[in-house]
């Protein structure tokens, strides 16, 4: 654990990292775990990126908050694998990051007891899409991330982020159709 | 709505439907700039047809969006609780 090295002049700089980084907590930890496929994993994955950041706290221009952290989050996620794996090539370890395979579970509110015969069908249609599209989808309409933030985080151009996404969505909505779903025809 | 860093842009001063198209999926993303959303609000109010299709498009992703998995409360306290102590001891080692 780091020695006590707290005092009066570093309150600024403390103040300031809690209001980038407390709002984007839930972001970086639903990322996590997609790029780590478990929960406990993913909140050791978030703490390391936060020491980070915090540590590269005065580089940081203050602008996209989000985007940095997600960044710093990626990058200490292959780190990590490196560290594990030292043998594992840089192209195989972005191979294993676009992992963002849609969580099974069902949740018992109210709301979602009204489509218990939509949701399944489009949990299907979500999980037979390739996963370079199930990967953008999620990260976009999961997990709220923009389109620059879902690029970078994937490392590919913006474009193919909107392509992807485009053809992800067509393909959910045509098996909506198929199946007869009302609420997704024109 | 949203408008990101990155701003889808619109060229022309009155897009037709097939120009609202291109950008369509951007608009209900929030990805526009506020003039060219401006833009396209304008042209879905008087066009049933691009209306439609945003509406479609809309309830696509609401429909998505309903699969998103809650997040335990317990892991994001953990989290914030973490912030909270590490500030207090991590060595500021970039300043």
């Amino acid at each position: 654990m780091w020695s006590s090295v707290s005092d009066v002049s570093d309150e600024p700089r403390r103040a300031a990292f809690r209001e980038h980084v407390l709002p984007e907590l839930d972001v970086m930890l639903r990322v996590a775990r997609r790029l780590t496929r478990d929960a406990h994993e993913a909140e050791d994955l978030v703490q390391d990126a936060l020491v980070r950041a915090y540590r590269a706290l005065d580089r940081f221009d203050g602008r996209h908050p989000r985007a940095w952290l997600l960044t710093i989050l990626r990058n200490t996620h292959y780190n990590r694998l490196r560290k594990r794996t030292p043998d594992l090539l840089d192209d195989e370890v972005a191979q294993r990051l676009p992992d963002t395979g849609v969580d099974g579970r069902q949740e018992g509110t109210p709301e979602r007891a009204l489509h218990d015969d939509f949701d399944p069908m489009v949990r299907r249609a979500l999980a037979n899409l390739s996963a370079k599209h199930r990967a953008v989808v999620a990260l976009v309409d999961l997990d709220g991330l923009t389109y620059q933030e879902a690029a970078d985080l994937l490392e590919v151009p913006v474009g193919t982020v909107m392509s992807r996404l485009h053809r992800a969505r067509a393909k959910i909505r045509a098996e909506l159709e198929r199946a007869g779903f009302p609420e997704v025809s024109r | 709505m949203r408008f990101s860093r990155r701003a889808v842009t619109l060229s022309p001063p009155d897009p037709d439907c097939g120009q609202v198209g291109a950008v369509l999926q951007a608009y209900v993303d929030g990805e526009l700039g506020p003039q060219d959303g401006e833009r396209i609000a304008e042209h879905l109010e008087h066009c049933d047809r691009c209306g439609i299709e945003a509406a479609t498009i809309d309830r696509v992703i609401e429909a998505i969006r309903r699969q998103r998995p809650d997040l335990e409360v317990d892991a994001l306290d953990r989290l914030g609780c973490f912030v909270d102590r590490f500030t207090d001891e991590v060595p500021p080692g970039d300043r």
